[in-house]
């Protein structure tokens, strides 16, 4: 008597709760759900995290000024912890259980390229954030995922804006290259550098190769410096490039040297010290443009003065993208919001206007450039 | 440019040579390879490091310290690792196993304690070069090929002209008829790690100011051991030769044919030594080469 007393107990309780999630959801119509993957636990939380407070404090800001399309916005975050398994469990979660429209996230190629092919298959639409391969919007074979957008710009890109301002701004006619024949990444960046360079009229006098790990790059650099080249093509990551840039100020090498975001650390100024000076890099627009600012202050008062990382910039972005298109479509249906997020032909951010190339996804959009001067990191302009 | 390169090949080689040196040393005691050698410089490095700019110490003490302290950890390995295998008679192939297992074991310890990230050396000189008919020679360099001259000199003077230098090469030609003679064997084995291990803490130290500091720093020990071999394992001289030469043939093959193939030319070259000529340019033995 006793069990089945329980039993009956159980089901009451049961169907209570089913009625109470069934509420939920009648509720949940008033509201838009996106969510957010990124790194919230582990060696790379310090970006995840700011990426999701930025999308919070950007939501709260939205739903002030009365939501979108009438309704108001509920942010929901998980933790992918920067692994591709990781991220594409709390992909399906997000889109199957919490029904959210799109999802933000992450700032990793190896996640994005593993949740693309889910993000067509559920019909969500996925905004990458600094993630910068190719394969993020497109697959193996060149064909579009459908659903994957980005905010950031791709490799390629950092390259072209590189070559332009060193034929426009720096009045470069030669260049020198020492690229790392093991990364993708770095001869990606000195062939399209080196493609743009040319077509503006430019020559490479001295194209010479290494390999991440080897710590005296002097036998090449020797080479460049007999070129003498205006500039020099530098796109290693930072520790590298500390390396490189202290032994060509050694061999008497004054050009100034160019790199792309792999420059991006804090530890490069205090490795190289003066030999950087007055060179420059590409990145991600950040905060060190003025027009952060009021966003800046904003999110130190409301996060006890931590200091916001360029993702807290991506997830503001990408929330007022996907404002901007649901407003465009009229509703609050992924579908709709797809297919404005691929027609975008201007949308304002504070990391600049951007449009989308409806064939591969990518934006349009301007690169920072910074430069060194006095020892410290300074802002010299977007460029496109 | 080809005076460039070679100066830029001699700098590289000459931290090449302070390691093979110590690879001989104890190669022409012992009969094996020492793996755990550029570790040991590795740890020179580290300590060099905090030395400088943690404790603020200025840098000849910085660098006596660091010394000291690779040569301490020298012997001490040698104590823990290996003393037990030679005086079981075990083959030699043990001892080299157990030094890869204390190059693991250092490398993890750093990793573990320090971290992996890379360190920089505080700047004690600016990044400086004199310039001489065009050729531009660093400072640094011209400071580190002094100093590894000065201490290879200093080891000729120790091994040809002193007590020590003589018991060495008694033990190093017979151990047993050495110790049968009145040497105490393993009190100078002590002291051939401690030499071993001060070499490679000053190459460390060198290493460290040139580039950078990581946990993997011993890993450029493998172009040293190279060099010893084709040098004739277990010959000093032979080791500060072949280590000038690779030095130099890197860095030519860099400049003017690939630094892609650089790695693919020294190599080769070690075959080629193995293959036509096993006792290198020096050697005398051709046993157990290892």
């Amino acid at each position: 008597m006793r069990k089945s007393k329980l039993v009956s107990l159980m089901l009451v309780i049961i169907i209570l709760a089913m009625s109470l999630t069934a509420c939920g959801k009648k509720a949940s119509d008033d509201v838009i759900k996106i969510g957010y993957v990124g790194a919230l636990s582990g060696e790379t939380a310090v970006w995840g995290q700011a990426g999701l407070n930025g999308m919070l404090l950007t939501a709260k800001e939205i739903n002030e000024a009365g939501g979108i399309l009438g309704k108001q916005v509920e942010v929901v975050g998980l933790d992918g912890r920067g692994d591709p398994t990781d991220s594409v469990n709390a992909f399906r979660r997000l889109a199957t259980e919490e029904n959210v429209i799109a999802v933000i996230g992450t700032n990793f190629s190896s996640c994005n390229i593993a949740m693309a092919p889910i993000a067509d298959q559920l019909e969500v639409p996925l905004i990458a954030t600094a993630a910068s391969n190719p394969k993020v919007t497109v697959d193996e074979d060149g064909n579009l995922h459908p659903y994957s957008f980005r905010i950031g710009f791709i490799d390629p890109f950092q390259g072209q804006v590189l070559a332009n301002l060193a034929s426009a701004e720096l009045d470069a006619k030669t260049a020198g290259i020492i690229y790392d024949i093991g990364s993708d990444y770095s001869t990606g960046l000195s062939q399209y550098f080196e493609e743009q360079f040319v077509a503006n009229g430019g020559e490479v006098v001295a194209k010479v190769e290494g390999h991440s790990g080897d710590n005296d790059f002097r036998s090449q650099l020797s080479v460049i410096a007999e070129a003498n080249p205006d500039v020099i093509l530098v796109p290693w990551i930072y520790k590298d490039v500390a390396l490189i840039a202290n032994q060509a100020r050694e061999l008497g090498i004054t050009a100034p040297l160019l790199g792309g975001d792999g420059w991006d650390s804090p530890e490069l100024l205090s490795m190289a010290g003066e030999a950087i000076e007055g060179s420059f890099y590409t990145s991600q627009p950040s905060f060190a443009n003025p027009v952060t600012k009021p966003y800046a202050d904003a999110y130190m008062a409301e996060y006890n003065n931590l200091v916001p990382e360029t993702e807290a910039l991506f997830g503001h972005d990408g929330l007022y993208w996907i404002k901007d298109a649901l407003e465009r479509a009229g509703e609050a249906t992924k579908p709709a919001l797809r297919e404005a997020l691929e027609n975008t032909t201007q949308f304002d951010g504070l990391m600049g206007s951007m449009s989308v190339d409806p064939k591969t996804h990518n934006p349009a959009k301007p690169a920072s450039v910074y430069t060194f001067v006095d020892g410290e990191r300074l802002w010299f302009g977007d460029y496109k | 440019m080809i005076w460039q390169q070679l100066v830029n090949g001699i700098s590289v080689g000459s931290i090449y040579a302070l390691m093979a040196t110590g690879y001989a040393l104890i190669y022409s005691l012992l009969g094996f390879s020492n793996w755990a050698h550029g570790d040991i410089g590795m740890i020179g490095a580290y300590i060099g490091f905090f030395s400088l700019a943690t404790f603020n110490l200025p840098v000849w003490l910085a660098l006596i310290v660091a010394v000291a302290g690779a040569g301490l950890v020298s012997v001490i390995s040698e104590r823990l690792a290996y003393r037990r295998i030679r005086n079981n008679n075990s083959p030699t192939m043990f001892l080299m196993i157990a030094a890869m297992g204390v190059s693991i074991t250092l490398q993890n310890f750093v990793l573990v304690t320090v971290g992996s990230k890379f360190k920089t050396y505080p700047q004690i000189l600016p990044v400086k070069a004199i310039s001489v008919g065009g050729i531009y020679i660093g400072m640094l360099d011209l400071i580190s090929f002094s100093v590894s001259l000065l201490v290879i000199l200093f080891l000729y003077f120790l091994i040809e002209r002193t007590k020590f230098g003589l018991a060495v090469k008694a033990a190093a030609s017979d151990m047993q008829v050495a110790s049968l003679l009145g040497i105490n064997v393993d009190k100078y084995i002590g002291l051939v790690f401690l030499l071993a291990g001060s070499l490679a803490g000053v190459s460390g130290v060198l290493l460290g100011m040139k580039y950078t500091v990581y946990p993997q720093l011993g890993n450029f020990a493998l172009k040293a051991f190279i060099a010893s071999v084709f040098g004739g394992l277990g010959s000093v001289p032979g080791a500060i030769v072949g280590a000038l030469f690779i030095g130099i043939m890197e860095v030519f093959v860099a400049g003017y044919v690939s630094a892609g193939l650089r790695d693919l030319f020294t190599f080769t070259l070690l075959i080629a030594v193995l293959v036509i000529r096993p006792t290198g340019l020096f050697g005398k033995d051709i046993q157990d080469k290892a």
